[in-house]
């Protein structure tokens, strides 16, 4: 069977789009569901794809219209559009109040290093979709400039929701690493009255 | 450049997306600023666990199977 260049190569943007997926949908199944859509249009419209320009960037504008227009309605969770407004430099100005006479030389690298995989990725699917999206694409690797023509939005509100959404993810791995500090602090035996 | 400035470029800073100009201007201000160098590290440290974090998973093999089927199956399909 011949080899195709242009399947081969969206192919090999599989695990990106299946771990975007999953973000945005929160569900392995329906992470399936959206990225075996995505390719399906992909390949019905392949004829719009100019070659040799950006494959990775035109599936993952299939994969976020497809999102936008079959998930979104569908979503069970209700999703909050706004962010509040989130004190500047959260990690850098509270960290050290985390672990109290912690002999850590660095309580900041540590409460990052420390925080699981799993409660990152929890940070990002709890933030508000349109915010989530923006951040998704930004650690996938597309500039400033490809986001927001992927998502039709100025390049101002990409950097907007970029910012606040990081300040967002923040403030709750801290808000983790303190409670699992007053946890810590309350389970630890009492000295010796 | 004061280090509110830097404070304001520095995510722009770390995503590469500053004029080399700028780049310059940020760079000076963070070798003379140990605050700026120290919130500049913490921000790097925390984007590239989330960049970490989210990039470990794996698309599982049976939908990769799945999905080329269902393109041969496409493409096959009469016009």
């Amino acid at each position: 069977m011949a080899s195709d260049p242009f399947e081969t190569e969206a192919l090999s943007f599989l695990d990106a789009l299946y771990r975007t997926g999953l973000r945005m949908t929160r569900s392995e199944a329906e992470a399936e569901d959206l990225v075996q859509e995505t390719y399906i249009r992909a390949f019905r419209f392949r004829d719009q794809f100019t070659p040799g320009t950006n494959l990775k960037a035109w599936l993952f504008r299939i994969l976020t219209n497809t999102f936008i227009n079959q998930y979104r309605r569908k979503a069970t969770r209700p999703d909050t559009t706004e962010l509040d407004d989130v004190e500047e430099s959260i990690l850098y100005n509270r960290m050290r109040d985390v672990s109290p006479g912690s002999s850590s030389p660095d309580p900041e690298a540590e409460l990052i290093d420390n925080t699981l995989s799993s409660e990152v990725k929890d940070a990002l699917e709890a933030l508000p979709e349109k915010f989530r999206t923006t951040l998704l694409l930004d650690v996938e690797g597309f500039s400033y400039k490809e986001i927001a023509q992927m998502l039709d939005i100025p390049i101002g509100t990409v950097m907007s929701r970029l910012h606040r959404g990081r300040k967002f993810m923040q403030k709750r791995l801290y808000d983790l690493a303190r409670d699992r500090g007053i946890a810590a602090a309350r389970a630890m035996p009492r000295p010796a009255d | 450049m004061d280090c509110a400035d830097c404070l304001e470029r520095l995510y722009a800073y770390l995503d590469r997306e500053l004029r080399p100009a700028e780049v310059t201007e940020v760079r000076a201000h963070l070798d003379d600023c140990g605050g700026c160098e120290e919130n500049f590290v913490i921000e790097e440290r925390f984007l590239a666990r989330v960049r970490d974090c989210h990039t470990e998973d794996k698309a599982p093999s049976a939908l990769r199977t799945r999905i080329v089927t269902r393109l041969r199956m496409e493409r096959d399909a009469p016009r």
